[in-house]
């Protein structure tokens, strides 16, 4: 990658999605009444995310990754569980396809940052930022994972904008 | 010796290299289908397909029932709507009847009140009062006794319909009256003197042989339809205020198959139709349906009835609850209003009339599903009113109501999902009577907001419905949340007082109290 900004970019995403994990867990066991219930939301999430990382194994022309929609998808997720209000009766089964996309997405969105120079190095960076930030987090007191949630969406659509941004003006590396 | 030893060295070794080739054998087409497996897990579209099937399961199998309430419900006790939350001070689990005789006694020393639950269907805080003491009777719920010649069964007062058909069925028996429904106590559905779909054996209360008591003052009575000091004219009907029902005998019938039944009508045909079927039609049970859809509201209706067929059944299983979740979906349609409302109402018509024809048994007739009717949504309930007039006075009665519930509750915020009409029968039991002569009761579920504005304006509507009912010599019933006003409730029962009066001579340390008895009658 040319640009340093878009260079980084999945590492913040990773980062992101490993801190905002407690609080998504949280929402979801609200949202999931049952333990069973939670269980297979996550089995979703599972095969959802498999299923998105073969396709992006098995896509032909990799050079157009098209990663920031992505990006910006996985935001929109975010955002909407941010958005859900008094939808109880409905809420399970508005998660359903939301752990659908976000599956999806999330292990096309591995799959495509395995094959890229930077993974290696991304990985161990993101292991002891995600520590740090933990640490730092430990001593905030967040009222409600929706919001939390919301604002990571919000960042996520804000990385997907930039790399479409950027995307006109660099090419995408392969690795090497 | 030696020929034979060889023959037998070389058939041994033959079987072994044969057991090893079928090994190998197996081993490799264990392997071809594991090669073939983590190809196929390679395929996009396979993995899309399991996704989709594994969000198909979920999808079935998300509950339908999700609320809690009731003595569960944390530090605040309610029952079935929750609109009245309450701190109690204990519950008690009801283990043997030395211990509930011994917990009324110290109440009326200590004056400590007392109310008794059993599943909490009920609508209007009869199960609990203020910093008192719950009996909770779910646990006290054995089968007693069957006696299959005299055609009774004696079950303790915490058990359900449900226990009870499933101990009657095997015997070909089925109960003489109950609700709709098996999901309420035997206790709960006789403190309300319950009623529902048989129009020929009477009330609920009528159907009981004998009640065992714990009365207000600790002492525990066998009560016979003969008893001179009426208990059983005010514990049925009377909402757990006069003592703890411990187990009743109740008659029993056949296990009769019907027939189903099923037609539509317009609403002024019903009273005629009604008054025929009561007198010469070979009907045993019997419902209908009003349509509250806009195009058609309360103009049609759909009839179900149970006939005869001079057939019994030792053999058919109880049903479970069936499509509940197609059910739960069309009712889900329907609570949108509007032209969807016509849609649900459509599909009911559908749905009633592929019934026509088909036979069923009297136990399974006393079991209709109620899961589908779950309803959570933060800000919002919905409640059961039921209004009982006079068969006669029917038509007039609905034509008036035109004038009170909008046609199209759409927009609405008290809406109207449902009416059912039940036969309840002269009841010269109990003294809170509601049906003083015999009424067509019209059970209606709706819905409304919880603002402080919404619930007034759901009690005004539910306040004009019942004045409405008032002027057509009818009554409400009581089982439900309290919207009427008390001038309402003394009106539709004039045998308030002695109820009160007898209240006081039976319980004179009022140990059994509820939010239902200090709301309408203190």
């Amino acid at each position: 990658m040319n640009s340093k900004s878009v260079r980084y970019l999945p590492l913040v995403v990773t980062v992101g999605q490993v801190v905002i994990f407690p609080y998504y867990i949280i929402w979801l066991k609200q949202v999931s009444l049952t333990f069973t219930l939670f269980a297979w939301f996550f089995a979703t999430f599972s095969f959802s995310a498999a299923w998105g990382y073969r396709i992006y194994q098995t896509k032909k022309n990799k050079e157009q990754s098209y990663v920031f929609i992505i990006y910006a998808g996985m935001g929109i997720v975010y955002v909407l569980i941010g958005l859900i209000k008094n939808s109880y009766e409905y809420l399970p089964y508005i998660v359903l396809p939301l752990q659908v996309t976000l599956g999806l997405l999330q292990g096309y969105f591995r799959a495509w940052h395995s094959e890229q120079d930077t993974y290696h190095l991304h990985a161990v960076h993101h292991y002891l930022i995600v520590g740090f930030m933990m640490i730092g987090f430990s001593f905030t007191r967040i009222i409600s994972p929706v919001v939390f949630i919301a604002i990571f969406g919000l960042l996520l659509c804000l990385c997907g904008f930039w790399d479409f941004i950027r995307r006109g003006k660099l090419s995408e590396p392969k690795k090497v | 010796m030696t020929v034979e030893k060889n023959i037998r060295f070389f058939s041994v070794a033959a079987l072994y290299n044969k057991i090893k080739t079928m090994k190998i054998h197996n081993m490799t087409i264990k392997g071809v289908t594991m090669q073939r497996l983590m190809e196929l897990l390679k395929k996009p579209w396979f993995l899309g397909s399991l996704v989709v099937v594994f969000v198909a399961v979920v999808l079935w199998n998300i509950p339908i029932e999700k609320r809690k309430y009731g003595l569960s419900q944390g530090s605040l006790v309610t029952d079935y709507t929750g609109l009245l939350p309450q701190r109690v001070e204990r519950i008690v689990k009801a283990e043997n009847r030395q211990d509930l005789q011994r917990i009324v006694k110290e109440a009326n020393k200590d004056g400590q009140k007392i109310s008794v639950a059993g599943l909490q269907h009920s609508q209007g805080g009869h199960t609990y009062y203020k910093d008192g003491v719950v009996l909770d009777m779910r646990t006290f719920n054995r089968i007693l006794e069957i006696d299959e010649q005299q055609k009774t069964i004696r079950v303790e007062a915490g058990a359900s319909w449900e226990d009870v058909q499933e101990a009657i069925q095997p015997h070909g028996l089925a109960l003489k009256v109950t609700q709709s429904q098996s999901i309420f106590t035997i206790g709960g559905s006789l403190s309300v003197n319950a009623h529902g779909r048989d129009i020929r054996f009477g009330s609920m209360a009528e159907t009981v042989k004998e009640m065992t008591l714990l009365t207000p003052s600790g002492e525990i009575k066998t009560i016979t339809r003969d008893d001179p000091d009426d208990w059983m004219k005010y514990v049925f009907g009377g909402y757990g205020l006069f003592g703890v029902i411990l187990d009743v005998t109740l008659e029993l019938t056949e296990n009769d198959i019907y027939t189903i039944h099923t037609e539509q009508l317009k609403t002024d045909q019903y009273e005629t139709y009604f008054n025929e079927l009561l007198t010469h039609r070979n009907t045993a049970m019997h419902y209908a349906r009003v349509s509250v859809a806009p195009s058609t509201f309360l103009d049609e209706m759909v009839v179900v009835n149970y006939d005869y067929t001079e057939k019994q059944d030792h053999k058919t299983v109880l049903k479970k609850e069936q499509g509940v979740r197609l059910s739960k979906i069309a009712l889900d349609v329907g609570r949108q209003g509007g032209a969807l409302e016509d849609l649900f109402w459509g599909t009911q018509k559908l749905y009633i009339g592929s019934l026509d024809g088909k036979e069923i048994t009297r136990n399974n007739v006393m079991r209709s599903e109620s899961t589908f009717m779950e309803y959570t949504k933060p800000g919002r309930v919905e409640v059961l009113q039921e209004f009982f007039v006079p068969i006669h006075a029917y038509g007039d009665y609905i034509n008036d109501l035109k004038q009170i519930i909008p046609s199209n509750d759409r927009s609405e915020d008290f809406k109207v999902h449902n009416i059912t009409v039940r036969y309840a029968a002269k009841d010269e039991v109990t003294t809170l009577n509601y049906a003083k002569e015999d009424m067509l009761g019209l059970v209606v579920l709706i819905q409304h907001g919880l603002k402080e504005d919404e619930i007034a304006n759901a009690t005004t509507l539910i306040q004009n419905w019942t004045r409405l009912t008032l002027e057509h010599g009818g009554t409400y019933y009581l089982p439900y949340y309290r919207y009427q006003t008390k001038k309402q409730f003394r009106d539709s029962y004039p045998g308030w007082e002695e109820f009160v009066e007898e209240k006081l001579r039976k319980d004179p340390n009022s140990v059994f109290q509820n939010m239902f008895y200090e709301h309408y009658l203190k």
